[in-house]
């Protein structure tokens, strides 16, 4: 026992000064990276810049490291640029070492790294890497497959639509970096969107329709009117949801039919696109839906009319039952 | 007395088992945080939040602030809050029928005007005195109402919310500008599975704060303040990291917690009736996801970071303290179905005993049983070399688990820049096992007390839900 109690004391001493020894000596190292990276950022950031602005640059010499902190650099900026800038940036990779190095690190047997570095190919901006990354959308890691679309949608090729929107619809990329990811892609992604709005699978003609709201236009109010009348009731709403986006006229009708919808959130975007298109036929039928519906379909009913027609809300909220959502409606447009 | 004498052996004995038991748990989890920190760092290299910022299907957050007589700080919070860099959000004051003039400095600031807002009361509060909305920032709700508690008051503000998530935050906490963005994260990879998320709270004393935001981690100058710093290290990136891992977390902290609303609403709510709401949520959300097979996470994101005060004085902590212990015993009697229950998984088999017995029941080893072990000593059935064994190691595994713990802080986030504040912390993980770590198990210990008296409090609520849809009362005037 006596021998347990010692030695358990001298382990935990050990274990102690084990986590000083490795608290100080992480602090230091990190300290010293952290100052030997500022002072690398510094002697390569006015190169970036110069590079980045489209300007006459003779590259001096530079040692792998100054030349991966420039890459980096170079990588930061392009996250913020557009156009000609990151055309530049594109043209200054391709090829490059550390372009290479990315490329052969999408095969790397560690998640993390072939995740970083389908990241980092998306900051770099070389269109060519889209065939590299495409396949990683298929990763077993969802982390690899997040930074994949991400990147495919920052490299702009509209080869990666069809893959993108198909993540999307089977929610193995996460919705929010998908969608961002198609609607970097811009109208290159339309033709892949019209063909998956017809698709057998609901989840996938759901996120197609839901997109050719936000990229389409007056050339696709046929698919979305048609899908407003689709049977799953998802893509009846996002359908519902496009035309209100694209303020389709010609969808009127089939939103205000779509007000009469069995399930309510199908009801709730009809109501919320009559508001954005300005429906002033469906008032009478939205002043219903905003007394009488569920709280969600209800109030965007009342926000709707507040839209078209706000001296009909006015006037509705004055008389009796009005209801709270009317109300409250007609509080908000004299705010 | 043999008895007595018996009694105070087994005691000894087992708190000789507590401890051993309690540090290999403790050392096994630092392992695992380890573990999952390092992955969690490695992912920032790849983490796309501006790509999360800028996509228009990120899911949109109503912020929820209980504020009971915060007159002197409520501005700067909400200026932070409103502020805070993320695709959509609302933020909703809840005044608890405050007795200062919390509402005034709200309405002064913020231009509010009275509207009847229709509320979907799905859970029972207090009396609504009036809604308004602020002219110069729509996202800006302040439901005011009559005084029924925290948990009432964030309950109100989940009625008046309009998206499908909340998060509830203390009126007093700041919250870093990209803290709503980090802690939604999870929801974003896996919306259909996390149902909520907790971000890490820091302690605010000492830093340099300036509008709502810190500019510089400075250490606090008040030693107890200090002891807590450490204390928060221990207990996010060691405790909550690790039970995250496992799907087990119990407590996302009442200072920062984001849920899915309808979920919240679907369990009733913030149970009144408890001190400790923001566990007791949880712990129901795990019983009742689990009931039904769902697939469903809870989980700790330990980069957003939450700013809050810490006590500074012995008597707000042991107030502090006593409180936390109390809501954790009775979370853990109304849910006592769970420990030991195959049927809730880990939940049942691994935190909740865990809970139970080295957090509820530890005061009482720590309090009578290092006594016992003394009077074993004094009885002359214990030698003095086991005894001084025993307490060097008691203490030395506190010690270990504290340089863990800011060893963990450096390896990941190193908010603490200054060297001195390092080595300050460094002196307290040895310090606080001498005299601290007594004091606050002395003060747990009499939350027993509180229990006690308090009983009447520990049975069910019965909740209704209304079938009609109110609305705010326009105030008087």
């Amino acid at each position: 026992m006596l021998e347990a109690l010692g030695i358990t004391a001298l382990a935990l001493t050990a274990l102690s000064a084990l986590f000083l020894v490795a608290l100080i000596v992480r602090r230091s190292a990190i300290a010293r990276e952290e100052r030997r990276r500022a002072e690398l950022e510094e002697r390569v950031r006015p190169l970036a810049l110069a590079l980045v602005d489209g300007q006459e640059v003779d590259l001096p010499p530079l040692t792998s490291e100054e030349r991966a902190m420039l890459a980096e650099a170079i990588g930061r900026l392009s996250r913020n640029l557009s156009g000609d800038a990151r055309e530049r940036i594109g043209a200054f990779f391709a090829g490059s070492e550390a372009y290479e190095i990315e490329i052969e690190a999408l095969r790397h047997r560690t998640a993390w790294r072939r995740a970083t570095a389908a990241y980092r190919l998306g900051d770099m901006a070389c269109p060519e890497a889209t065939r590299a990354v495409l396949p990683l959308l298929e990763d077993r890691d969802a982390d690899v497959r997040a930074a994949a679309a991400r990147s495919l949608g920052r490299l702009g090729d509209a080869e990666a639509a069809e893959a993108l929107v198909r993540a999307l619809g089977e929610q193995t990329v996460p919705r929010a970096l998908a969608f961002r990811a198609v609607l970097d892609l811009g109208p290159a992604a339309l033709p892949s969107l019209r063909n998956l709005a017809r698709a057998e699978d609901p989840e996938r003609r759901a996120a197609a329709v839901e997109l050719l709201g936000w990229l389409g236009g007056a050339a696709d109010d046929a698919i979305l009117i048609a899908a407003v009348g689709d049977p799953s009731a998802e893509v009846r709403a996002k359908a519902a949801a496009a035309l209100g986006r694209l303020a389709s006229a010609d969808g009127a009708e089939a939103l205000t039919e779509a007000l009469d919808d069995r399930i309510y959130f199908v009801r709730l975007h009809a109501a919320r696109a009559l508001g954005q298109v300005g429906e002033q036929a469906a008032v009478s039928r939205l002043l219903r839906q905003a007394r009488e519906d569920r709280f969600e379909a209800a109030r965007a009913a009342a926000q709707a009319v507040a839209r078209v027609d706000p001296a009909a809300l006015l006037e509705a909220a004055d008389e009796p039952g009005a209801g709270p959502h009317l109300h409250e409606a007609a509080d908000l447009l004299r705010v | 007395m043999s008895w007595l004498y018996d009694l105070a052996i087994a005691l000894a004995a087992l708190t000789f088992a507590y401890f051993a038991l309690l540090n290999l748990v403790y050392l096994v989890f630092t392992a695992v945080a380890w573990r999952s920190l390092t992955r969690h760092l490695r992912a920032r290299g790849h983490a796309a939040d501006d790509e999360i910022f800028a996509s228009p299907v990120t899911p949109p957050v109503s912020v929820l602030v209980p504020a009971f007589d915060e007159e002197p700080t409520i501005v700067d919070s909400v200026h932070s809050l409103l502020a805070l860099r993320y695709p959509e959000h609302e933020v909703i004051v809840v005044n608890d029928g405050s007795l200062d003039g919390t509402l005034e400095r709200l309405q002064e600031e913020f231009d509010l005007v009275p509207v009847r807002k229709a509320l979907r009361v799905v859970i029972p509060t207090a009396a609504i005195r009036g809604v308004y909305v602020s002219r110069r920032n729509r996202r800006l709700w302040v439901v005011d109402k009559e005084n029924g508690g925290k948990a009432d008051a964030l309950n109100a503000g989940v009625n008046a919310s309009r998206f499908p998530y909340i998060l509830a935050i203390d009126a007093d906490a700041i919250l870093e500008e990209d803290s709503l963005l980090r802690v939604v994260r999870p929801i974003v990879a896996s919306p259909d599975v996390v149902v909520a998320t907790g971000g890490i709270v820091r302690i605010a004393n000492g830093c340099r704060i300036d509008h709502g935001r810190v500019l510089d981690v400075r250490l606090p100058s008040s030693r107890l303040a200090i002891l807590q710093v450490l204390e928060y290290f221990r207990a996010f990136l060691i405790g909550r990291v690790g039970w995250s891992h496992m799907n087990a977390l119990l407590i996302v902290s009442g200072a920062f917690g984001l849920f899915r609303r309808s979920l919240v609403e679907a369990i009733g709510g913030y149970s009144s009736t408890t001190v400790g709401e923001d566990i007791e949520l949880v712990v129901r959300l795990h019983r009742h996801l689990r009931e039904r097979d769902e697939d469903y996470r809870i989980e700790f994101v330990p980069d957003p970071v939450c700013w809050t005060e810490a006590p500074e004085t012995m008597n707000q902590l042991s107030r502090q303290r006593r409180r936390w212990h109390r809501g954790l015993g009775e979370t853990l009697w109304r849910h006592r179905r769970v420990a030991g229950n195959g049927r809730y998984g880990v939940l049942g088999l691994g935190a909740v005993p865990y809970f139970l017995l080295f957090e509820f029941f530890g005061p009482i080893f720590e309090v009578l049983g290092i006594p016992a072990v003394l009077g074993w000593w004094l009885l002359g059935d214990l030698s003095a070399v086991y005894l001084v064994g025993f307490l060097l190691i008691a203490m030395l595994a506190g010690v270990v688990l504290s340089l863990a713990a800011l060893t963990l802080e450096e390896h990941s986030f190193r908010r603490h820049r200054d060297g001195r504040d390092i080595a300050r912390l460094v002196r307290f993980s040895v310090l606080e096992n001498v005299g601290y770590r007594q004091i606050v198990s002395f003060w747990r210990f009499l939350a027993f007390f509180d229990l006690v008296r308090g009983r009447h409090e520990w049975g069910e609520m019965r909740r209704k839900g209304f079938a009609t849809v109110p609305e705010a009362p326009l105030p008087p005037g």
